[in-house]
């Protein structure tokens, strides 16, 4: 396995699988800060991502110029093999801690 | 909410943001901002959004993403994975340029090389004293002990510790394998053959050769300090004292009592021992049988312990146990704060700073001035590279031009730049280590005690020395690096260059009056110290020593000796004494002059007719020659500061007379002037002369003759009959005065060489400086010829800024080498000296200026005598 997968960069590479095509910068900030509640700035949102991406989690390739952001273009993340195997061992791992508590955890 | 698609985000935000970022690519992030903004300013409003904004530039200035951007960014991809064949190329272009500009490159190896050789010679000092006492096998399990006393009003550490630690720990601590005492001071006068001998050692304990890799190369290692008053000396002293003989068993005469020589060891080297001669502890204690050493828990100073511990002690089991001798000593000393350190054996030298030191102290302070000083004289060196790959910029833009055209960038000019000037670093190393083998071993003669290094060169040793070229080169090439770097490539290929290439910029400037500077202080410096020592020769002693012959006879019957020696037709007059005029005093003895006072005087004993002999002055009195000693008073005669250090106990009694700390009592029959009966350096200190014959060692004979070599053979004749077993030896007593000022001849041999390094390079620089700048001005000299210039008018307009820059240097130069030499360094060495007159220095100045104006003549001589019109279609 390649590096270690932090909370932050499941949360994030589970948000990139959730909005598909549409994974660019903001959408991704926007989307977590609403799901998880939380207060990110951009600077931090593509710090995590540069990360990812030096990990081999994630590719990203520009989009084509949008006329919202005066003709700048979008850069779209894509999840990679490796994390698809990294969430799922995580996934799994999860599950069999749940699944074999002995203190009662559902609410 | 009404839709606002034209409000724009802050404009000043995004330029800093952009600027800040420089080449990195931006477009994504600068876009998820903006519709950041948008978006915000539709749900929050303006003020909120553009605040919003802000905070996210901040954020996004200051995080990986960018960094990592700018990073990838600054990196032009075939700088990175070409660099072999980019630094190939570097060697090449240098190694053309090299052989392209010869006078360039022989100016600076040149001077390099000068001035690296002391550099050179530091550093190997350097290393050898780092590793100094590696040889020993168990040198990991040896400690010293070191005492750090703290009192009210200071602290110190010293290397040093109390006479009964030793003792104390080997019977309280059974991790100690061996102690090992060693007591400095051992000073024994060896009686040889009629002479003298001053010899130096130390008291250590039976154990010293079990824990120290001494080796003997006789001797039983075990038992040679077993016994009290057995002896191990050097190799040396064993070719002095018994020469093609076994020295072992046989017994030494000296001050001390015999001594049984029991061994003897190579001469030292690469430790911080220092002695000719060991003798045993118990010595020691047998010679001050009064003293207990192993409960003495006052004293510190000159005794020294080493303990090897057993293997695999803990560090931690010996810092406890030295916390636990500390407490038992302070319990002796109550106003001090005492703490115990250990040492370990290899990391004992070189020390910060430790007072009392065993050996000759090789500490960081003392080798780091040496170092400082070598410095200084590479430093001209380094300079004239520098201003010289500037002078001839003119030169060389051109190819950086076109290297920057073609897309070099600002790193790989100054790579190559730098790759340059490393080069020719090591090729100037070459020709220093070949200087550093040359000066080496004169060199380590000049140095006290420097005869125990071992600095022939080793690999480790090399490498350093690499190390070191690799460290210069950096260095001298990091200012043409970065100038040339910057330079503006259409400039450049246009053949202009702002820097105003015809003149000298204030900062090579700078560096120029730095070097004459330098030199002139050196030259300043070797006429002060040659000044002093023809001075000590033509200076009058306040005796005569032309033509007297000193023969020492301490065995042999001495009026026997006289007598015959006197019979001798070329022999004028003979007298004795015991010890030689204008040589060091060793014996004082304290007088009494009012029974009450005592006051420590030196005390010659002379024969009869020492006064007339030697032509001194007697201020009052006469020479006690004929007055018979009579029972209860000797006749003596003293000097004149005698008089005055006595006046001051203002006896009311007989003035002339006192008494001597054996009982002797004195009356003084004449009063000589006061004259310099010890070197130079020493002050005059009171004086007494006694007659006895008994107590004299040297005959003194004044010669009269056309051929001395038979008179001297002659003597050696009529000595061997009277005695065949003492060695003849006749001096001239002028040779052993100057022998006495060899110091003086150490510090000229030292400065001279200095000054010639730093005098040699400066010149090279003013060469070289001169030749670029001439050769740059070639044009307009050209030009001012055709227009009808003078021949002595373009040596005005050539000459006059080196003119200038070197006045300058001898205006800081000279109240600087003043001070420096007058006040500090000739009273040190001289107290009877004359100081810093003004001749020498402008000897040495007119002696630079010769030196500098003739290099600066040669060059432009050449264009001014060049035919002008060639000089117009140059280049």
């Amino acid at each position: 396995m390649k590096g270690y997968l932090g909370e932050f960069e499941e949360l994030v590479l589970l948000t990139i699988a959730n909005l598909g095509k549409d994974a660019y910068g903001l959408a991704l900030l926007r989307d977590i800060n609403e799901r998880a509640n939380r207060n990110l700035s951009i600077g931090a949102m593509h710090s995590t991502l540069t990360r990812l991406e030096e990990k081999g989690y994630i590719t990203s390739y520009l989009g084509e110029p949008t006329k919202e952001r005066g003709g700048r273009r979008k850069r779209y993340f894509e999840l990679t093999s490796t994390a698809i195997e990294g969430l799922n061992d995580m996934k799994s791992l999860r599950d069999e801690l749940w699944a074999n508590t002995k203190v009662k955890l559902s609410l | 909410m009404t839709n606002r698609p034209n409000q724009t985000p802050p404009l000043f935000a995004r330029k800093v943001f952009e600027w800040w970022s420089k080449k990195a690519d931006t477009e994504d992030l600068l876009g998820d901002i903006d519709e950041y903004f948008q978006y915000n300013l539709e749900e929050k409003g303006k003020l909120k959004a553009q605040i919003i904004y802000f905070k996210q530039v901040i954020s996004l200035s200051f995080s990986y993403a960018l960094l990592k951007r700018k990073r990838s960014a600054s990196f032009s991809g075939y700088y990175s994975t070409n660099s072999i064949a980019m630094i190939k190329n570097y060697f090449k272009i240098a190694l053309r340029n090299f052989s392209k500009h010869k006078l360039f490159t022989s100016i600076n190896i040149l001077g390099l090389a000068l001035g690296m050789s002391i550099c050179l010679l530091a550093l190997s000092m350097f290393v050898s004293i780092y590793k100094f006492d590696e040889f020993h096998t168990k040198k990991d399990r040896i400690y010293q002990v070191n005492t750090h006393i703290e009192t009210t009003s200071d602290r110190t550490l010293f290397a040093s510790t109390f006479n009964s630690v030793g003792e104390y720990m080997a019977e309280k601590y059974p991790f100690i394998e061996q102690v090992v005492k060693i007591k400095e001071g051992f000073r024994p006068e060896i009686k040889h053959r009629g002479n003298l001998l001053n010899f130096s050692g130390y008291y250590a304990d039976p154990a010293f050769f079990e824990v120290f890799t001494f080796p003997l190369i006789s001797g039983d290692p075990v038992n040679a300090l077993s016994k009290p008053f057995s002896v191990v000396i050097t190799k040396s002293v064993a070719e002095t004292l018994y020469k093609n003989e076994n020295p072992i068993g046989k017994v030494l005469e000296t001050n001390y009592g015999s001594f049984n020589v029991t061994g003897v060891i190579d001469d030292l080297k690469q430790t911080h021992f220092y002695f000719e001669v060991l003798t045993s502890y118990q010595t020691y204690e047998q010679i001050n049988p009064s003293l207990r050493l192993s409960n003495d828990w006052v004293n510190y100073r000159n005794n020294y312990v080493y303990l090897l511990l057993k293997p695999d002690t803990k560090e931690q089991a010996l810092r406890e146990s030295l916390a636990q001798v500390a407490t038992r000593a302070s319990e002796f000393n109550p106003e001090q704060t005492i703490t115990l350190q250990s040492n370990p054996l290899p990391e004992m030298t070189p020390q910060w700073i430790i007072s009392n030191g065993l050996g000759v102290g090789w500490d960081l302070p003392t080798m780091l001035i040496f170092m400082a000083v070598g410095f200084l004289i590479l430093l001209p060196a380094v300079f004239n590279y520098t201003n010289l790959s500037i002078a001839r910029a003119l030169k060389r833009a051109k190819e950086i031009g076109i290297r920057k055209v073609v897309g070099a960038e600002k790193n790989q000019i100054k790579t190559q730049f730098i790759v340059e000037t490393i080069i020719l670093c090591l090729l100037a190393l070459i020709g220093s280590i070949f200087i550093f083998s040359l000066i080496r071993k004169e060199f380590l003669n000049m140095i006290m005690g420097a005869a125990s290094l071992d600095i022939s060169l080793t690999v480790p040793l090399i490498i350093v020395f690499i190390l070191f070229a690799l460290f210069i080169g950096g260095l001298s090439g990091l200012f043409p690096a970065l100038y040339f770097s910057r330079l503006n490539p259409i400039d450049t290929l246009k053949g202009e260059i702002k820097n105003r290439s015809g003149s000298i910029s204030g900062m090579r400037k700078g560096l120029f009056v730095f070097q004459f500077f330098l030199s002139l202080f050196f030259i300043i410096g070797v006429g002060a110290i040659a000044k002093q020592y023809t001075y000590v020769f033509s200076y009058n002693h306040g005796f005569d020593s032309d033509n007297v012959l000193a023969v020492p006879f301490q065995n042999i019957d001495k009026q026997v000796v006289l007598n015959e020696f006197a019979a001798h037709p070329n022999v004028k007059s003979i007298t004795t004494s015991s010890n030689l005029p204008g040589l060091r005093l060793p014996i004082i003895v304290e007088v009494t002059p009012n029974e009450k006072d005592t006051l420590s005087v030196n005390q010659v004993f002379i024969g009869e007719d020492f006064i007339e002999n030697l032509h001194m002055n007697l201020v009052w009195g006469e020479s006690a020659n004929d007055i018979q000693s009579t029972q209860n008073e000797e006749p003596v005669l003293v000097n004149e500061q005698f008089m005055r250090s006595v006046a001051v106990f203002e006896g009311e009694r007989d003035s002339l007379l006192f008494t001597l700390s054996d009982g002797t009592r004195c009356r003084i029959a004449g009063i000589l002037e006061d004259f310099n009966f010890e070197p130079l350096n020493e002050l005059i200190n009171p004086l007494v002369f006694r007659y006895s014959l008994e107590e004299s060692n040297y005959a003194l004979l004044t010669i009269n003759s056309t051929d001395i070599k038979k008179t001297i053979d002659d003597l050696d004749l009529i000595w061997t009959d009277i005695d065949q077993k003492a060695n003849f030896e006749a001096t001239f007593l002028d040779d052993e005065i100057e022998d006495a000022y060899s110091f003086l001849v150490n510090q000229i041999q030292i400065f001279g060489f200095l000054s010639v390094l730093a005098i040699t390079i400066s010149c090279l620089g003013l060469l070289g400086m001169v030749s670029y700048t001439t050769e740059n001005r070639t044009k307009e000299i050209a030009i001012r010829k055709i227009m009808g210039a003078s021949n002595k008018s373009l040596y005005y307009t050539l000459t006059k800024d080196f003119l200038k820059m070197i006045m300058i240097s001898a205006l800081i130069a000279i109240p600087c080498s003043y001070v420096f030499y007058d006040m500090i360094l000739l009273t040190m060495l001289l107290q009877y000296g004359q100081g810093l007159g003004i001749l020498e220095v402008f000897l040495s100045i007119t002696f630079l200026f010769l030196i500098g104006f003739s290099a600066i003549y040669w060059q432009t001589s050449k264009v001014a005598h060049a035919n002008p019109a060639g000089n117009l279609r140059y280049e």
